[in-house]
């Protein structure tokens, strides 16, 4: 299986504290994996990272792995497409790595149809779209994606009013209209009912069948509905990785989980 | 969906045509020329200046009220537009007139001589007769135009791209706007800036060729050409806002983040929107001075461009009609209150003089105005007359 995002010995400290501490991670093609840690782990920072608002110190992030035979050498060789840490978040963005906020950001003031044909994949050059109408294969595009979010009814109404499971489900939405080949996943399950949390294992694992998806999460019960491979972060580095029996059979990881 | 919209839109925008139309015409048939002259030249040229104020409060409204970036700095755009088409004016109505007292002289004027002439006219009062060489175009009313088009453009494109490039928002950035306004207030100030210093640019109401119509036709001429000029803004600001492009302006406003993890350059959208509102204030600026007669550097001074927020957040920021409305309404009670007009009010030991006052109200306007309706004048209408469901 072709990697496509590997994230070699970065570490970032901010104001001396290890935020990260020489950690190595990689995601195949559509994969599902999942991330778990305490508060204070760097979960998030390692998105940040990855999504291009915190650079490390050190370390490499990269992007797309392609073989190539070599015709000198006789062999084939690995090359990437993108060094993620030489670009800005719009550009990572561009090259197809979709992030969902912890908290569900979505543009409150827009209706729930609006935030969806924003984040359309279309030409984001200003003057491009100026004159960038919706039109009928789009459209269509946009209420497809409404179904597989359960908001087909919801699409005239403000995003403001939606209900905090609602805004998330949104969030995703608006990842999948902008078509990426990563989705990054802050805690999705946070502030949902059981029903709802159900409903969001089933959208997520929709998705791993054609995209790569990292959900982090610290809610246990959650990634094991999951059912894929899970890491354990603590103190910026990996605990321990693997299915979430061997992880959770892991004493040390009882003890970062439960000692506290 | 999008059929509702757009009724919607041609609705606003045909009423809108209609009024300032209608307004217009009733102005032109009682002015002095081409009715009874009930309505004075002098209050005509009022008018006119105010349209051209209701013109920069839109730009501010679509910079700060739509894209969230408060600009300390539209004002100087203003002053400079107007300062490039006074540069035109004062130098064409100088040569005509050197020229013509010429004409009794024996000798015909060599170049040297005339430029000289006229660089005497124009620079006397800050001592010279050198025509500076920022001075070299304003033979030319086209290069002059296409300058009250380039120079706030050059300069809001180079400041925008800076200050964005480097992430400054919010409070920050309207500092360093105001550091602008004041840099270039006080460069103007200076006599060797080569405009004038503090005496500014005057006498810009007498339009070299035109001149013999007299200030009662051409005022009606600024007048309406400052009306055209405002419903074409509108329409290109409210068909601006209200497509794709006007979304991601206001998502840029809400949530700058989001926007730029969907994979937009906001660096990119937020210098458009900053150069094209400052372009816009500038031809603004060109029509105004014309009307006023008088540009001075007191007029780029910061406390203008604070004024323009004041006036929108007035009105009502985030529509475009708030706009027009706070700044309609504001800069016509000042120029009643400062004028002289309004009856002073006796309070015994002491009298309210309102030439003095109006500020004091002004401040309690702004200040009760926000307290009670976040969004204006605009918002409270709403709130009494729209229904949200």
């Amino acid at each position: 299986m072709n990697t496509l995002l590997k994230v070699e010995k970065i570490s970032v400290s901010f104001d001396g504290f290890k935020a990260i501490n020489s950690l190595s991670y990689s995601i195949g093609k559509n994969e599902l994996k999942a991330i778990i840690g305490p508060n204070g782990a760097g979960k998030t920072t390692f998105m940040d990272i990855i999504t291009g608002q915190t650079k490390p110190d050190e370390g490499k992030v990269l992007f797309g792995e392609r073989s190539v035979w070599l015709e000198s050498d006789q062999k084939y060789q690995v090359v990437w497409d993108e060094n993620l840490l030489m670009k800005s978040e719009s550009q990572i963005a561009l090259l197809g790595i979709g992030r969902k906020f912890q908290r569900p950001t979505v543009f409150e003031l827009k209706t729930v149809f609006e935030n969806l044909f924003i984040s359309m994949k279309k030409n984001r050059n200003p003057f491009s779209v100026l004159f960038q109408k919706l039109n009928r294969d789009e459209k269509n595009l946009i209420e497809k994606i409404l179904g597989e979010i359960s908001l087909k009814n919801e699409q005239d109404r403000i995003a403001g009013e939606l209900s905090h499971g609602q805004k998330q489900w949104l969030e995703i939405g608006m990842l999948l209209t902008q078509e990426p080949k990563l989705l990054l996943i802050d805690e999705p399950a946070a502030g949902m009912t059981s029903n709802e949390r159900r409903q969001t294992v089933e959208i997520l694992k929709k998705l791993s069948a054609d995209k790569s998806v990292i959900v982090v999460e610290h809610d246990m019960e959650f990634v094991k509905d999951l059912e894929c491979e899970v890491t354990v972060l603590h103190e910026g580095s990996i605990l321990s990785e693997g299915s979430i029996e061997h992880v959770s059979s892991n004493n040390e990881v009882i003890e970062v989980y439960l000692g506290r | 969906m999008t059929n509702s919209i757009n009724d919607l839109l041609a609705r606003h925008t045909l009423i809108f045509t209609i009024v300032v139309v209608i307004f217009s015409l009733f102005i032109t048939f009682f002015s002095e020329p081409y009715g009874n002259g009930l309505i004075s030249t002098s209050f005509v040229k009022t008018l006119g200046k105010t349209v051209c104020l209701c013109i920069i409060a839109l730009a501010m409204d679509v910079v700060w009220g739509y894209c969230g970036i408060l600009s300390l700095g539209h004002f100087a755009f203003f002053g400079l537009g107007g300062y490039m088409i006074g540069m035109w004016l004062m130098y064409e109505r100088t040569a005509i007139i050197v020229q013509e007292a010429a004409t009794n002289e024996l000798l015909p004027l060599t170049e040297t001589e005339l430029s000289n002439a006229i660089g005497n006219q124009i620079f006397g009062v800050v001592g010279g007769y050198d025509i500076p060489s920022i001075w070299m175009f304003a033979d030319s009313l086209g290069l002059q135009l296409i300058l009250v088009i380039a120079v706030p453009g050059i300069l809001a494109f180079i400041f925008g791209w800076l200050a964005f490039r480097s992430r400054v928002t919010g409070v920050y950035l309207s500092i360093l706007t105001q550091a602008l306004t004041l840099a270039l207030s006080l460069y103007l100030f200076q006599n060797d800036s080569g405009l004038r210093g503090n005496n500014g640019l005057s006498g810009l109401q007498n339009i070299p060729g035109i001149e013999y119509l007299g200030q009662e036709v051409i005022s009606i001429g600024f007048f309406w050409a400052s009306c055209i000029f405002l419903i074409s803004i509108f329409l290109l600001f409210h068909s601006l806002m209200k497509s794709k492009f006007g979304l991601i302006i206001t998502s840029i406003r809400d949530n700058e983040t989001r926007v730029r993890f969907l994979g937009y350059n906001v660096e990119i959208y937020k210098l458009f929107i900053f150069v094209l509102t400052a372009i816009i204030s500038s031809i603004a600026g060109a029509l105004y001075y014309p009307q006023a007669g008088i540009i001075n550097p007191a007029e780029l001074a910061p406390i203008a461009s604070i004024y323009l927020a004041v006036w929108v957040a007035i009105g009502g920021r985030g529509k475009l009609y708030g706009a027009i409305i706070g700044a309609a309404f504001v800069s016509l009670f000042s120029s009643w209150f400062t004028g002289g007009q309004a009856p002073d009010i006796p309070l015994g030991i002491f009298t309210i003089e309102w030439v003095n006052w109006w500020t004091v109200l002004l401040g309690f306007g702004f200040v009760i105005i926000t307290i009670f309706s976040e969004n204006g004048i605009i918002g409270f209408l709403r709130n009494i007359f729209v229904k949200e469901k």
